[in-house]
């Protein structure tokens, strides 16, 4: 009999059964269950989680990389051209990695770390995390997070990006590697990872720079409005839904919230995540030098046409707090009227603004500046600035 | 350590493919019942004429890109990936990956005889991908070759399909023989022979009964045996098909008998291969 295809799963139950029971009682405890484990993986079935606030590559490779158009290996090559660059402008360009280690010739010794590029203090950081791993042959395990689905078998970093970049450098940039290209992960289950969980181990670290904070504190809260939280690369406009959201409305979660962020007061939470109003510019350079949230909350409150070059000044001339709060509520008016006959965007939106005075109400208006700065005293100081215009603007109706 | 069970006989016909491919499914099966969190199982196909191939994704048109022989072709560092990239998933069960033969496979054996550290080249790859699989089935070509070498290179253990009317040309004393032939002939000393399975068993023929009496018997052979699968026309019919015989019959005797074997070398994972 050719018969058609057989898909009596109840039969193939029995079958199965008929075997099962007595298996079942021998079944030691090691093969079930969602265990958290430890295994060694290899490399090409680990990668970076695309959306971890914490950045470790640059921002345009982190891109690039993560969309797929390049592999690890040539992503820490681009990685060793922007540093060759750096160096060569220095006069001090290198030709194998293990020059960039601060004892491997004496005249880089002494070279202050405060001229070095981000990029060179993180490759010069990873070469020394490579050579310890290729010296005492043993890596602190990784925790990743198993996605696998179905032959691709995948695991996502929780903790631990920068170890997987500097065996990846081992394995493919410094000589005498004689690893087999694997690497200890401690697996946990996907049902097991959160954002929460991620967010408890980055803050539990330290080093997560404001901008970070401010990406971490949009994802707990994008999470706990629901949101579905991508696996793929994210632009800044994806965290910035969450300027948007509030904690209001989800006492539930709340503490956890807060509790994540490392302990935080409700008030700095509005405050950190409101610096995803910074410009992409901006937030590329704030997170790459490490620019603090005491500085870059001033810089919030400007147009965001100003945000790249203000933070290239709080860089280039190392500005204080107070530096940074005066240069960003005291001028602004001045600049704007230089070029006569060419208005900007923004005067003409404030211009408009003056004829939306009839359809509010001093109170209405307070709520709504406030939910959008997310923050009373944010709210005030753009009050301040406004009033402040307004005065200003008074004088230039005058002499028109 | 994931264990990986060649099945080899130097004889074509014997039912390698049937018992590697069938196997392979019920251990997914039975440990997925077991609520195991891995019950996934690869297949590796290093016959080039690629049934196990054919019968578990339907096709056998694998080349370059795309199978053992891409992964045999990749340069050392690049294997693992190369690995990973040509796995693919069976159309019987999706815990049920193969890499696919090729026919390119023989142009690759000419290519590789000779080359240093050629045997490897499955081994090497394999073992850095291991720990994702419960299990490594792998199925080889009738005859020796660089292939099966490298099959039984990669091997933890060693399974022999015999028929009886085999046993009975060769006698009892030549398969044990050629099981130590395996091991010593291929510098494989940890190859364990961990298995001998009956196929095509038919009890009406006085002979074959004969003979399974006496491999019971046999002080060796009768701790080996695996299981004794009946000649079954569900078998055949499956196989052209291109389904597992356990899809198409589950209550055929051969079915029984193959969950039987299955059973037994799922137990045998779970204490960890011993
Ligand atoms: N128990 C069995 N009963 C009937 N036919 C079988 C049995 N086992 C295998 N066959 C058939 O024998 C043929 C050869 O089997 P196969 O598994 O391809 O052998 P090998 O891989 O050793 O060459 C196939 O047509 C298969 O369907
Ligand atoms: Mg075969």
């Amino acid at each position: 009999m050719m018969a058609r295809p057989n898909h009596d799963t109840q039969r193939m139950d029995d079958l199965l059964a008929s075997v099962t029971s007595d298996l079942l009682g021998e079944l030691p405890q090691n093969l079930n269950g969602n265990a958290i484990h430890v295994e060694r993986i290899l490399l090409e079935m680990v990668r970076p989680d695309p959306v971890q606030p914490r950045r470790v590559l640059p921002e345009s490779i982190h891109l690039r990389f993560h969309q797929n158009q390049i592999t690890p290996t040539q992503a820490l090559r681009e990685l060793v051209q922007i540093v060759q660059i750096a160096a060569r402008h220095r006069g001090r360009p290198f030709n194998n990695l293990l020059e960039l280690l601060p004892n491997a010739d004496d005249e880089r010794d002494d070279e202050p770390v405060a001229t070095l590029t981000p990029e060179e203090v993180f490759l010069r950081d990873l070469v020394n995390l490579a050579t310890t791993i290729r010296d005492d042959g043993q890596v602190n395990p990784l925790t990743v997070v198993d996605v696998s689905q179905g032959v691709t078998r995948l695991f996502r970093i929780e903790t631990g990006e920068r170890r997987y970049w500097a065996t990846w450098l081992l394995r493919d940039f410094i000589p005498n590697y004689t690893g087999d290209g694997m690497i200890p992960c401690i697996v946990i289950p996907a049902n097991h990872s959160s954002v929460f969980r991620q967010a408890k181990e980055n803050t539990a670290r330290s080093g997560l720079t404001a901008v970070a904070l401010a990406r971490q504190a949009a994802l707990l809260l994008l999470t706990v409005h629901g949101y579905e939280i991508p696996t793929y690369a994210v632009e800044n406009d994806f965290y910035r839904q969450a300027l948007e959201l509030d904690l209001r409305g989800k006492r539930e979660y709340t503490d956890a919230v807060l509790s994540a962020m490392g302990g935080i007061k409700r008030s700095q939470f509005s405050i950190v995540k409101s610096l995803l109003r910074l410009s992409d510019e901006a937030l590329e350079m704030a997170d790459r030098h490490s620019i603090e949230e005491g500085k870059l909350r001033y810089v919030v409150g400007v147009p965001a046409e100003y945000h790249a070059e203000l933070v290239r000044q709080i860089i280039d001339f190392n500005l204080s707090v107070k530096q940074v709060k005066e240069l960003c509520e005291g001028d602004g008016s001045e600049q704007q009227v230089n070029d006569e006959d060419d208005v900007s965007p923004s005067a003409v939106k404030m211009a408009k603004v003056t004829q939306a005075i009839q359809s509010t109400t001093p109170q209405e208006f307070a709520r709504a500046l406030v939910r959008q700065e997310g923050d009373t005293s944010i709210a005030r100081a753009r009050l301040q600035a406004m009033k402040k215009l307004i005065s200003e603007t008074e004088r230039y109706l005058g002499e028109d | 350590m994931t264990r990986s069970f060649v099945f080899t006989n130097h004889k074509g016909g014997v039912g390698k493919s049937t018992s590697a491919t069938n196997i392979a499914l019920g251990m997914v099966q039975l440990l997925r019942r077991a609520n195991a969190t891995n019950p996934r199982v690869l297949i590796i196909d290093t016959d080039s004429q690629g049934h196990a191939s054919l019968i578990t994704t339907g096709r056998k048109n694998y080349g370059a890109d795309d199978s053992l022989y891409t992964v045999l072709m990749a340069d050392r560092t690049n294997a693992p990936q190369t690995l990973l990239n040509c796995i693919t998933q069976s159309q019987w069960d999706p815990d049920l990956h193969i890499l696919p033969a090729s026919p390119m496979l023989e142009g690759a054996e000419r290519e590789l005889t000779g080359v240093a550290g050629a045997p490897y080249r499955l081994v090497d790859p394999v073992s850095k991908i291991a720990n994702q699989y419960a299990a490594i089935i792998i199925d080889t070509r009738p005859s020796f070759s660089l292939l099966t070498e490298m099959g039984l290179l990669a091997a933890t253990d060693a399974i022999v399909p015999v028929e009886p009317r085999y046993l009975e040309t060769v006698g009892l004393t030549s398969v044990i023989e050629k099981i130590n032939d395996i091991r010593e002939g291929w510098r494989h000393p940890t190859l364990r022979v961990s298995g001998l399975i009956v196929t095509k068993m038919d009890s009406r023929i006085r002979g074959h009964n004969h003979l399974l009496a006496e491999v019971k018997a046999h002080p060796v052979l009768g701790k080996l045996l695996l299981g004794v699968i009946p000649a079954n026309e569900a078998v055949s019919y499956a196989h052209s098909n291109h389904q597992s015989l356990f899809t198409y019959n589950p209550t055929a005797s051969a079915s029984k008998a193959y969950m039987q074997v299955v059973a037994s070398l799922v137990r045998y994972l779970l204490k960890g291969g011993e």
